[in-house]
């Protein structure tokens, strides 16, 4: 009954790869608009969406991926709402990916040196225009280099998403892994799978990092 | 009202306070499935014969055909929906599918959450092993590292009976535990005779030979509490199958052998 | 059929619970320990350029972090029986654990020690110490300081992530989780009890690695 050929495997796992992916750019899309408001709740002038920011934040940081992931899945239909694993997924990476990336770009602010804000308030600009016009473009350029290094966390948590049934990279090889008895094989080529996707993504964020610091060197 | 009682309303209420929504999981499955056009099957895909991949990967085996049936009877169309042993009453209970089909066997506990239908598949648990180890009775899986898919009536079973010094390791999902067995990881495993069976048909290494057999526990349908009218329907349909025959064919298909006359 | 939530069938298997905990808390204590042993390996031969030690960190960083722990955790428990080596879930699950951190830290101290400026290497040669004298009392205990809060954090995001070793039978915190929802059939207010549990480990685990800096790297450094 045996009739699962190394073929299929690749096949299926190419597929499953492809899901992988297509989860890691909703995440990563949805996650950085939800952390693009983060970041503004976060260095906003009122305490109140920057308490509400931290502490949401603290809660994703603080716990589980795969916890938030079960409590979505299984919460959900609890408040009447049906929701398919993919849906799951989708949601709950995306709120772990906002999150961090919330965070990363926070530090990115910060990081721009204290003179920047004060030369920009002695031209009269608003807390918006300073943001808009002074202090994000020089963020952006610090931020690049550690956002695309926390692409790869997202590939990885994708992983995280079979357990709850999504069928991505990670399940198809578990599945294939039984249905061939083979784990060996087929958690091999999943890993390569994996590597292929995160390696490029590491490389071009050192990359990125060195030809910052470079230029910084001037 | 006790202080245990106050604090978990409280926690409730905070839960679902804010945004006012009522709470109605699953009102009429029956006729919220005759709306959409669609019923909802939760099946297993890694349990052979009763549920495991093809080369596409689609679950197939004795519960899909039972689910295809059913869904033909009903003149639905059915949406399979694979799930493991560990979730596939959460999948029901939280209301994302309105039946499990998934060689699910009946013990109180369970009946205390959710309903069952009339038998519809047979169902021996056992102990299984490699042929070199001599074991007759559950007092000699003792000292000895048994595999078993949590929360599974085999689970259930052996627990009770285990010896105490018995390792029991309870793994997510009968893929897992399967692939514990065949790596070595574990040296026995509780699970279905039938299902020892399929894993027979398909590995050389380390075949499962049956040790002893635990308990009688036929599959049933599993539908959700105050689901009358489904539960009416389906118990009508199973029966249905099993007079003309159609049932027969689908345990010659998959378990090579025909329906116990008793079930 | 309006859902009521029962948070007491959860709180019956508060031994399980408690169980559940230590041993998520011993997988992390054992983790970083050891990870961090590798970590300190690997960032000085990849700072320092030990040949060929620097190139195989190398890969050995790459491979890890390129990859889910997930995934890694099943080809350690499940592929790697093929080749003859049999782990049992604990032994997989602290080899998982011990490698990632390994990998991550590595990284992480590498650019503590990349930082220390060379002078103070310089004076202490100076000092005729040897080069082992020169790292552990010169150049790691300033590293280690600099570095420490993204060790912190590291940490911490290694015990969260430990909650996947439940899918190899470790009997961790989440296994308790899913062994209690296997049980009661309470799943929502199972994850919902754990999932907070988790936060407050988070919280306590941060405390004590912070502590436990002071108290190591500070104190030494006078």
């Amino acid at each position: 009954m045996n009739d699962i050929s190394t073929w299929d495997i690749v096949r299926n796992l190419l597929d499953g790869a492809l899901w992988t992916i297509g989860l890691s750019l909703t995440a990563f899309v949805l996650g950085g608009i939800a952390g693009l408001a983060l970041l503004f709740a976060r260095i906003a002038k009122n305490p109140i969406p920057r308490r509400l920011a931290q502490g949401y934040i603290e809660v994703f940081q603080g716990t589980p991926l795969l916890m938030q992931l079960f409590m979505i899945f299984f919460g959900s239909s609890l408040l009447g709402l049906e929701i398919s694993p993919w849906i799951a997924a989708a949601l709950g990476l995306t709120l772990f990916t906002s999150a961090y990336l919330g965070e990363i770009w926070r530090g990115c602010v910060e990081s721009v040196p204290k003179g920047q804000w004060e030369a920009s308030a002695s031209l009269a600009l608003t807390h918006f225009e300073q943001m808009r016009h002074v202090i994000l473009p020089q963020a952006l350029r610090i931020a690049i280099a550690p956002t695309v290094g926390f692409s790869v966390q997202v590939v990885k948590g994708t992983a995280v998403t079979s357990i709850i049934g999504f069928v991505e990279l990670t399940k198809t090889g578990s599945m294939l892994a039984n249905a061939t008895f083979q784990p060996f094989m087929v958690f091999g080529c999943v890993a390569l799978g994996y590597f292929a996707l995160c390696y490029p993504l590491s490389a071009y964020s050192r990359y990125l990092e060195r030809n910052i610091h470079g230029s910084r060197a001037h | 009202m006790n202080k245990r009682h106050f604090l978990r309303s409280l926690i409730a209420t905070a839960l679902l306070g804010t945004a006012g929504l009522s709470l109605h999981a699953h009102a009429d499955a029956l006729a919220n499935a005759e709306k959409a056009g669609t019923i909802r099957i939760a099946v297993p895909q890694d349990f052979p014969p009763f549920g495991t991949v093809g080369p596409d990967l689609k679950p197939r085996g004795y519960d899909i055909d039972v689910a295809n049936l059913i869904g033909r009877e009903l003149k639905l169309k059915v949406e399979i929906i694979p799930v493991s042993s560990t979730n596939r009453i959460p999948y029901l209970t939280t209301g994302k599918a309105d039946l499990v089909i998934s060689s699910l066997g009946k013990n109180p506990d369970r009946e205390k959450v959710i309903d069952f239908s009339v038998a519809y598949a047979p169902f021996f648990n056992g102990i299984f092993g490699p042929s070199d180890i001599a074991i007759k009775t559950a007092a000699d899986t003792a000292g000895k590292t048994v595999g078993v898919t949590r929360g599974s009536v085999e689970d259930l079973e052996y627990s009770k009976i285990a010896p105490a010094n018995a390792t029991i390791k309870r793994f997510e999902d009968n893929n897992s535990t399967i692939s514990a067995y065949l790596s070595g990881q574990v040296q026995l495993v509780a699970t279905g005779n039938v299902v020892a069976a399929a894993v027979n048909e398909r590995t050389k290494i380390r075949r499962l030979d049956t040790k002893f057999l635990i308990k009688n526990s036929p599959c049933y349908v599993g539908v959700n509490k105050g689901e009358a009218a489904l539960l009416a329907k389906v118990n009508e349909v199973v029966g249905k199958l099993k007079k003309s025959g159609e049932l027969n064919q689908v345990s010659q298909r998959w378990l090579q052998a025909p329906l116990p006359a008793d079930l | 059929m309006a859902y009521t939530f029962d948070f007491a069938s959860v709180l019956e298997y508060s031994d399980a619970l408690l169980a559940g905990t230590v041993k998520t808390l011993a997988l992390t204590a054992v983790g970083t320990v050891f990870g961090l042993g590798i970590g300190i390996l690997g960032a000085v031969s990849r700072a320092w350029k030990l040949s060929p030690f620097d190139r195989i960190f190398a890969v050995y960083v790459e491979l890890i972090r390129n990859t889910p722990f997930l995934v890694q955790l099943f080809f350690i428990f499940f592929g790697l029986p093929a080749l003859g080596l049999q782990l049992n879930e604990w032994q997989a699950a602290i080899l998982a654990m011990v490698i990632n951190l390994g990998a991550y830290s590595t990284e992480i101290i590498r650019s503590g020690i990349e930082a220390t400026p060379r002078g103070q290497i310089e004076a202490a040669e100076s000092l005729a110490m040897t080069r082992s004298q020169v790292f552990r009392h010169v150049v790691l205990p300033p590293a280690l300081l600099k570095v420490w809060p993204s060790i912190c954090s590291q940490v911490v995001i290694v015990m969260l992530g430990s909650s996947v070793c439940s899918q190899i039978a470790a009997e961790e915190l989440t296994f308790a989780a899913n062994f209690i929802q296997s049980r009661n059939f309470r799943a929502f207010e199972t994850y919902f009890v754990v999932t907070a549990m988790y936060f407050l480990l988070a919280i306590a685990v941060r405390q004590a690695m912070v502590q436990a800096g002071q108290r190591l790297i500070a104190r030494r450094k006078k």
